[in-house]
């Protein structure tokens, strides 16, 4: 296991070097760079080419491709990913808040998906056809439905018009205000949980009814075990395989693909970070922010897979 | 009743049994409700979209400064948005985008990656292998970043926008497709077909093709739904479809938002109109799935 476990972290290397390269190639195939977009926003699109190149030279966009490759990969090595091409400050920093916010938000989503998929999902399968059934499909097919920015007005809109109240709208850490933060972060949570929960449910449900099939459980029912004991002792852990799959994913995309909702919520996240840098043709904030959505989505993988092996011992890796 | 040419024809008909789609689609409705509820929905969309020149009540991009921000009533049914523009022709016109988008990226992409998917399957070894790496790299991208990638590149508007949500369902649908390739590859005929000297490229498109037809048909309806919903997300973004084009993204945008508490109508209907599209073709695609491939039975 133990062997396993360096091989795919070692496994790691190469992939995100693949996706460092072709991240760097296809920045510099696009059209337009960092120049441009700032003299195009300024609406002076006559700067002189004498004045353009200069500042390209300051960035050093004039050098040969490998050499800027070269340079970039040895500070990525050392953790350096450099200055934002846009704001000239460094990465580290522009990133630092908005990952925490991300990773936050992602943790709590991640909560209430689960808290409502895993009772939801059992209780749909062990009660089969009937109306509890139905209802539950129901819930969690409109759930994938409704986009979750809406979902996210909706409920802005309720606060507002119901309660008279709005959730704060500027970002606190955890550490420094847990109440404020609290306040603003588990609505977001909500509107995006839900959606998450639905793919969660769905899930449970069909791999519960699969294992409620399986041998080892009509043994157990035959032999009178409580149906308590029976549902979190032999079938849970089998059935949670697949669910653990879809978390992960799902885990993964909410660290960098909540653009919608982060601008509904006025939330500074990884998302909106993003669409800026890519608009703004900032080629190193682009490249350090896709490997580190890269890296967490190849490591959420990675624990996936040895939570497999936690699960069901019969998975042994080598 | 005299024995006329109509009424023997009639009788023949009858007699014999009804044609197989129509037995194919009584059967569905039958087996699925929910799969047919989905279905009405997707038909009544599409009447909607194609006839909303004649269903909407009014011009959908017809400004009126003199009922700006109406409440629903008699008149505007659902109400008129910051510009006097009536919500419900928006909606109606609306449908007719969310269609083009949807139909138009989930073909594209579904397609495309079905044939990469196939032929990279066919050709195994060094190619299959370089070509599953791309598709994994740019799987991990998640759906919406990779579009608005797409989007920033190449500027927006319909036709961009539908390339830009075609273009991440690539790599999933050829990932998918490629795993029932790999099974037909090994089936008798494809040697026989390359065994009679066919070109690569008959084999993949009348021999393989064919043959995974089954998960292509999952992977289109399973990407419309989503098609849409990311449409709706890009066009809310400001970074889709563009004004003054109906589109139900966009009605949520602007001033849906800053005139919430006032005209709430503006931010709830378009998502109502969304949440039901998307809602009708995942319904039904799940009920296609389960129909074509037992394998993926959600019971």
């Amino acid at each position: 296991m133990l062997h396993y476990i360096l091989k795919r972290l070692l496994l790691m290397i190469p992939t995100l070097f693949g996706v460092a390269v072709l991240i760097f190639l296809l920045l510099r195939v696009v059209p337009g760079d960092v120049v441009e977009a700032r003299y195009l926003t300024q609406g002076s699109q006559f700067q002189s080419q004498d004045l353009m190149n200069q500042e390209r030279k300051k960035l050093g966009l004039d050098q040969p491709i490998w050499k800027q490759f070269t340079s970039w990969m040895g500070g990525v090595l050392r953790l350096d990913f450099g200055l934002s091409m846009w704001t000239g400050s460094p990465i580290t920093e522009e990133i630092k808040l908005r990952f925490a916010l991300s990773l936050q938000l992602a943790v709590m989503a991640t909560l209430v998906a689960t808290l409502l998929a895993i009772p939801l999902g059992i209780l749909a399968a062990i009660k089969q056809d009937t109306w509890i059934d139905y209802a539950v499909r129901v819930f969690s097919i409109a759930g994938l439905a409704m986009p979750s920015f809406w979902l996210g007005i909706v409920m802005i809109l309720v606060m507002l018009i119901f309660f008279k109240w709005l959730p704060p709208m500027v970002f606190t850490p955890f550490w420094v205000n847990p109440w404020e933060n609290l306040a603003q972060l588990i609505w977001p949570a909500l509107a995006v949980g839900y959606r998450y929960s639905a793919v969660a449910t769905r899930m449970m449900r069909s791999a519960m009814l699969e294992v409620l099939r399986e041998d080892y459980i009509r043994t157990a029912r035959a032999k009178g075990l409580w149906l308590k004991l029976i549902l979190g002792r032999h079938a849970l852990k089998n059935a949670m395989l697949p669910v653990i799959t879809v978390v992960g994913l799902e885990f993964a995309f909410l660290m960098g693909g909540l653009v919608v909702t982060e601008q509904v919520f006025n939330l500074n996240g990884l998302g909106l970070l993003f669409v800026e840098a890519i608009s703004h043709r900032d080629y190193t904030l682009t490249q350090a922010l896709v490997l580190i959505v890269a890296a967490v989505f190849i490591f959420v993988n990675f624990a996936t897979d040895i939570a497999y092996a936690w699960l069901d011992p019969r998975i042994r890796y080598r | 009743m005299a024995i006329t040419k109509e009424s023997l024809d009639q009788l023949a008909r009858a007699g014999k049994p009804r044609p197989r789609w129509v037995q194919a689609v009584l059967d569905f409705s039958w087996q699925r409700p929910l799969g047919t509820v989905g279905a009405v929905i997707i038909i009544v969309m599409t009447i909607v979209g194609l006839s909303a020149q004649w269903l909407a009540p009014f011009d959908a991009l017809a400004t009126d400064y003199g009922s700006m921000l109406a409440a629903p009533g008699s008149q505007h049914w659902l109400g008129t948005d910051a510009y006097g523009r009536d919500v419900m022709s928006r909606i109606i016109f609306g449908s007719r985008t969310a269609l083009i988008v949807g139909l138009g990226a989930s073909f594209i992409g579904a397609t495309l990656g079905a044939l990469i998917g196939v032929a990279s399957a066919y050709f195994g070894g060094r190619i299959d292998m370089t070509v599953q790496r791309i598709m994994d790299v740019l799987i991990s991208f998640p759906l919406i970043i990779l579009a608005l990638a797409v989007v920033a590149i190449l500027g927006t508007g319909v036709q961009n926008v539908i390339l830009a949500i075609a273009i991440p369902m690539i790599p999933r649908c050829a990932r998918v497709v490629r795993s029932s390739a790999l099974s037909v590859r090994e089936m008798p005929y494809v040697d026989a077909a390359r065994a009679a000297g066919y070109r690569d490229s008959r084999i993949v498109l009348r021999h393989m093709l064919p043959n995974v037809m089954a998960p292509y048909l999952i992977m289109l309806t399973a990407f419309l739904g989503q098609a849409i919903l990311l449409e709706a997300s890009l066009s809310f973004l400001g970074l889709g479809v563009q004004e003054p084009v109906a589109a139900w993204g966009l009605m949520l945008r602007g001033a849906a938002v800053d005139f919430a508490e006032t005209a709430p109508w503006m931010a709830i209907f378009p998502g109502v109109a969304i949440s039901l599209a998307v809602f009708g073709f995942n319904l039904f695609g799940d009920s296609l799935r389960d129909a074509l491939d037992p394998r993926l039975r959600t019971q």
